[in-house]
Parts: structure tokens; C-alpha cells; sequence
């Protein structure tokens, strides 16, 4: 792995307003460019909160984090512009068409005009949305919602994307669709963080992975590492119950 | 500039879809104003032109009785009637009609009444010029009676009995003058020069009511005047709801959350709401004044008159509109439900409307209400139409009412900001 790190995660701590205990506690981590990192983790381990505080959508209780050489802290705005969001919940516009979401989405970014109809056909084609394209996203099914989803957060690609859960609730067709295109623009050069429940996707998907629980983690590396380094693991899967339990998370 | 025309674009197309919004934001309100108009027309036309209800029973029959029936029907603050259910009122009959909520008020003028005052008057005449022991006693005073409905307001009946004294006073001189002239027509011998009608030669003083308005031709005060205005900003006002509505609903959904990953200005996108709504109140007025103007004339209405100043009608619209807004973005930022948007946002509007004399004017209140609602943005902006439509005011006269709704949305914005940020430093 060539040691060029795009994110930098020095003793990330955050402690929510009224919780008792911290959501992340002094996570340190350190994410190269044009890797895939998996941030594994049960409900409520911290995948969530770090990757929000990483997009910029509140700030650490202490700790620093740098992205492509920027601090996180006075940088915000710039590193916006190089960073892509797909979040967990289908955030677009369900009144809207598939084609007036990603239009706003795109001047939002500040692209407009004739690149930015040519990236939102030049996705749409790529996901199978074309043809929908003119109809309101309310008709959508759960799989069209996460492809358009995932569209909004690479249109005006980023350097680096964040994905939180990004197939979770879709058929075996659209996770196919979903992993090969973040495969393809990973290939390209963007580097993809990405948290999931699937570690049978995280497996073939990462080129490395962290384990979070309960705000800590527990272990980092490449999925076969993980596998070698735990006695009688066969799997990722494995491994991440082997680590974190079996007792039950809210 | 792109980002604020994409953020309109969105919201408008947003809005445009969504019919039962549209239906509630444009066409409730307009149901509201032509039934509160109707019902409050009503009301207004019983207390105040065709007056309120008093049966008379004159067992008079002469000057006073005659003057105090006719005194009551000029004064156009009544309806008199001399009959109940078809036969001649008669004392115990008003009585009865009066407690069982017929009429408001009873007036019974006793027999002899006007002999009993011209006796008393002559006894007093013949007194001052000494042709009669001064100690010699007065003839009994007379008792006008005066049932009253316990539901009658203080106010009609202090203007009844006023009326009553006038005419009683009224008449009591004209007998005097009447009844000195006699004497002194006996005493002058030159007859030629004996005043003719001194009495009504005495009326010098005369009142003329007239509306204070400053526009040429008198707009006489009417529902119309005072309700389409007072409805066309409550229905702008509660544009809050769906404002807030799809404020909440964006963070819910998440796009919100997108958006804060984005290199936007959370201005920007509360900007191309404002820009929004802004017009939506607009078309609200737009329609309102329209309602005032076609419609409600069709049903017998009076028409709306929109005083003299368009300019000041344009200044006064957007500035409500602006507080309007203001107001819908603010709740939006503190409502963490939906249901939150839409308890907040419509409980204080109607609050906010009670104290600011939409549903009531201001002028019939309490005074320590009338005190409380200046604090309404409904309040400034209703004043500022009454003067316009009312008193003829031109722009000078909205521009403190114009200056109050800007800084009320100025007020709102920067709240709207404060809590934006601290929400998000959780």
C-alpha cells in the first residue's frame, strides 16, 4: 500500500449533548488514497458519527481530523467541495423527478448548463434510470431510490466518497449495479469510505477494513488479514462476531 | 445566483405539485373571507344600520311622546316598533316581549306626561314673573320606564337612555320657549315683535359626523373594509404551516443532511423558500383584495375600496409577506416534527390574530388587551391597512408599520440562523 494518506484521524472523540458516554472515543485512523475502507461496526457502534463528523456536519468533542492535507478545522468549505455524501436515508426529494433532483443537487455544487445535463444523463444511463428519468421519485422503488441516491453524491466527483450503508433495503440486482459503479469510479481515483452491515460485501468490496464498537476500534487491515489474524475465522463475518459478540445492540 | 434560482426552482416545483397544499394556501383562505365577511356583515348591519331592536308604547299621545318616537327613529341607532306580534304594544305586553329576548329594549312614555311638563314649566314661568306664589308646588315628575334585556350592551343602552334625556330635554325647552313667549306676547303690547318659532331659532349649535379620511368622498367603515384586509393577512401569515411543514420535512427525509455536506450556504436555501413564499403571500393578497372587490359585491356586499395609495399598498404587501415568511422559516428551524411545525405555527398564528383584531377589532377590546396587541406583526400590518383603505393614507403613513414587519422578518431570520447553528454544535 503506498503510503499516501488522503484522511488522517488523530484521537477523534465526540460526546453528544446530554449523553453520558462518548458516541466515538479517541479514534485514530488513517485512510490512503484511492483505497476502499470499510468502517464495519454493529448499530450504534460510532460508523455514523465519525463519518459525520469527517463530512463536516458537526464538530468533534477534541480530536483532529485532516483531509487531503486540510485540517478539518477553518477548511470546512473547501474540503465540501472535494468530499461526496450518500447518506443512509433516500435524501432527495420524493415531489421531484429523478432529473430535477439531480439537477439541484448539481447546482448545489455549483456546476450548471450543458456538464452538468451531460453528468446527470451520463449516470442515469450508467444506474438504468433513464428512462425513468421524468418520473416523480415517489413512484420509485426502494432500488431506483438507493441508485439515485448514490447518483446525488457523485455527480460532481469527488475525490473522496462517503457511503453510509449505501445498499442496504435493495434486490441483488441494484447492490450488483451499486458496488460495480463504486468500483469503477474507485478505479478511477476516488477514494470510498464506506460503512455497511453487509460483511459479506465488505469482504469482497474493501481493500481494508476497521471494526468499530462501542465507540473504539478494535481492529484494522486488509479482509484477509482480519481472517488470518482470528483463530478460527473463515470469513469477515466471523471475524466481526468474534470480535464484537453476540450480544444484542440497539 | 445559480444556486438561489435552482434553490426557487426546487421549491416552487415542490410546492406546485403538492395540490392539497396549494388548495389549503389559496382557496381556505378565500372560503374564510367571503363566510367570516358574510357573517360579520351581518352582525355589523344589525348593531349599526338597521340598529337595535326597542318597542315603544306611547300612552302619551302628544309632544313628548311623539318627539321622544321620532328622536329614536332619526337617530338610526334602532329599529322602533309600536306593535308586538301584530297588536298594539301595551305596557305589560313590552314588559313581557322584553324578558323573553323580543326586544332589547322597552321605552313606555306615561300618560300625561307632556301636560304633567308643560303644567310644571308654566307653574315655573309664572313664578319667575311673579304672578304666582313661589312656594305653590310643582305637579309630580314624570317616569319614563325603560325595560332592558339583561344581554343588551352597556354601551347601546347608555346611547338609549341618552337619546331619552336629550329628547325629554329637548322637548321640556321647546315648552318653556313656547310657554314664555305666551306670557310675554300677553305682557308686550307691539305683538309684531313677539319672537316667532324662538325655539327653533334657538338651535345653535349643530353636529355633523363625518369619517376621519383623508381621501376625497367618504368611505364609510363596512365588513368588507375591515375583514378582507384582516383575513388577506391571517391566510399570509399562515403560510407557516406548510413553510415550516416542508422544512421539517427536508430534515426528516434527510435532504437537509445532504445538503449540509454540500458547499451551500444554508442561506441560500432558506433564501429560495423566502423568494418563494414571498410570492405565494402576494397572490394570497392578490386574490384576497380580488375576493373584496368581485365577489363579495355579488352577494350583496359592499365593495372594496382600496383608499389612494397603490404604492402604499405595494410597500405594505411585501412587508408583510417578508414577516410572513420570516415568521414560517423561524418555526420551521425550531420544529424538530412535523407535528411540532404545524401545533406551533398554527396555535400562534391564531394567537397572534385574536390579539391583533382579526377576529375582533382592536377598538372593541379591553384596554389591557388593546395593549397586547401591538405586539402582534398581524396588528402593524392590520393598521396599516385600515389606513390605507380606511383613512385614505398614503405611504407616508404605512412606512412605520412597512419598517416594524421588516425588522419583525430581520427579528425571525436572525433567530432562524442562532438556532440553526446551535442545533447543529449537538
Amino acid at each position: 500500500m503506498a503510503n499516501n494518506p488522503i484522511i488522517k484521524i488523530c484521537s477523534l472523540s465526540k460526546t453528544f449533548v446530554g449523553a453520558s458516554d462518548p458516541a466515538v472515543r479517541d479514534v485514530s485512523l488513517t485512510i490512503e488514497t484511492s483505497e476502499i475502507f470499510g468502517l464495519l461496526g454493529p448499530n450504534g457502534a460510532g460508523k455514523t458519527t465519525t463519518i459525520s463528523i469527517l463530512c463536516g456536519l458537526f464538530p468533534p468533542s477534541s480530536g483532529s481530523v485532516t483531509i487531503d492535507g486540510m485540517s478539518l478545522d477553518g477548511n470546512i468549505d473547501h474540503i465540501k467541495q472535494i468530499i461526496g455524501v450518500v447518506p443512509q436515508d433516500i435524501a432527495l426529494y420524493p415531489m421531484l423527478t429523478a432529473r430535477e433532483n439531480l439537477n439541484f443537487y448539481g447546482h448545489m455544487y455549483g456546476l450548471s448548463g450543458k456538464p452538468l445535463k451531460d453528468k446527470i444523463e451520463l449516470w442515469l444511463n450508467n444506474f438504468g434510470l433513464a428512462e425513468a428519468g421524468n418520473n416523480r421519485l415517489s413512484s420509485y422503488s426502494g432500488g431506483m431510490k438507493r441508485r439515485l441516491n448514490l447518483i446525488a453524491g457523485i455527480l460532481h466527483d469527488p475525490k473522496i466518497l462517503f457511503l453510509d450503508e449505501p445498499t442496504v433495503g435493495v434486490d441483488v440486482q441494484s447492490r450488483a449495479v451499486i458496488i460495480d459503479h463504486l468500483k469503477e469510479l474507485n478505479k478511477a481515483g476516488t477514494t470510498v469510505i464506506y460503512t455497511s452491515h453487509h460483511m459479506e460485501e465488505a469482504e469482497l468490496f474493501c481493500s481494508r477494513v476497521a471494526i468499530i464498537d462501542n465507540g473504539n476500534i478494535i481492529v484494522e487491515g486488509t479482509p484477509k488479514q482480519l481472517i488470518e489474524n482470528n483463530e478460527g475465522c473463515s470469513n469477515l463475518e466471523s471475524v466481526f462476531l468474534n470480535l464484537t459478540k453476540r450480544k444484542l445492540r440497539d | 445566483m445559480i444556486k438561489l434560482l435552482a434553490a426557487i426552482k426546487k421549491e416552487a416545483l415542490i410546492l406546485l405539485r403538492d395540490r392539497v397544499g396549494l388548495a389549503v394556501l389559496f382557496l381556505m383562505p378565500m372560503i374564510l373571507i367571503f363566510v367570516m365577511t358574510l357573517i360579520q356583515d351581518s352582525a355589523f348591519k344589525s348593531l349599526n344600520e338597521r340598529g337595535i331592536p326597542i318597542v315603544f308604547v306611547d300612552n302619551d299621545k302628544d309632544s313628548l311622546g311623539i318627539s321622544i318616537a321620532q328622536g329614536l327613529l332619526n337617530s338610526g341607532m334602532c329599529t322602533l316598533n309600536f306593535s308586538i306580534d301584530g297588536k298594539p304594544a301595551t305596557s305589560e305586553m313590552l314588559e313581557k316581549a322584553v324578558s323573553d329576548g323580543k326586544f332589547l329594549v322597552g321605552v313606555v312614555v306615561p300618560k300625561g306626561a307632556t301636560e304633567t311638563i308643560r303644567n310644571n314649566v308654566k307653574l315655573l314661568v309664572n313664578q319667575t314673573l311673579g304672578e304666582i306664589d313661589s312656594l305653590q308646588k310643582q305637579s309630580d315628575s314624570i317616569e319614563i320606564s325603560i325595560f332592558i334585556d339583561p344581554i343588551t350592551k352597556k354601551s347601546f343602552l347608555t346611547s338609549v337612555t341618552s337619546s331619552l334625556r336629550e329628547f325629554i330635554s329637548e322637548i321640556k325647552t321647546k315648552i318653556m320657549f313656547q310657554t314664555f313667549s305666551e306670557e310675554l306676547s300677553e305682557l308686550i303690547p307691539d305683538k309684531k315683535n313677539t319672537p316667532k318659532n324662538a325655539f327653533a331659532q334657538s338651535q345653535i349649535i349643530k353636529y355633523k359626523e363625518v369619517y376621519a379620511s383623508k381621501q376625497i368622498g367618504e368611505i364609510v367603515p363596512n365588513a368588507v373594509q375591515h375583514n378582507v384586509p384582516a383575513w388577506a393577512i391571517f391566510a399570509m401569515f399562515f403560510i407557516v404551516l406548510p413553510l415550516a411543514g416542508s422544512m421539517v420535512k427536508e430534515k426528516n427525509e434527510g435532504s437537509v443532511l445532504r445538503l449540509q455536506t454540500i458547499p451551500t450556504s444554508f442561506l441560500i436555501l432558506i433564501n429560495g423558500k423566502i423568494v418563494v413564499y414571498i410570492f405565494v403571500c402576494l397572490i394570497q393578497l392578490a386574490l384576497m383584495l380580488s375576493v373584496g372587490l368581485f365577489l363579495l359585491p355579488m352577494f350583496g356586499l359592499p365593495t372594496l375600496n382600496f383608499g389612494n395609495s397603490f404604492s402604499g399598498i405595494i410597500i405594505l404587501s411585501f412587508a408583510t409577506a417578508f414577516a410572513a415568511t420570516g415568521y414560517g422559516v423561524m418555526m420551521g428551524t425550531i420544529a424538530s416534527t412535523e407535528q411540532q411545525g404545524a401545533i406551533m405555527g398554527s396555535l400562534s398564528v391564531l394567537l397572534f390574530s385574536a390579539i391583533g383584531g382579526v377576529w375582533v377589532p382592536t377598538y372593541v377590546m379591553p384596554e389591557l388587551m388593546r395593549n397586547i396587541s401591538i405586539v402582534s406583526p398581524l396588528n402593524w400590518s392590520l393598521n396599516g391597512f385600515y389606513e390605507l383603505f380606511l383613512r385614505g393614507g398614503g405611504i407616508a403613513d404605512v412606512l412605520g408599520a412597512a419598517l416594524k414587519l421588516f425588522l419583525f422578518f430581520l427579528l425571525t431570520m436572525s433567530v432562524s440562523i442562532i438556532v440553526n447553528k446551535f442545533k447543529r454544535k449537538i
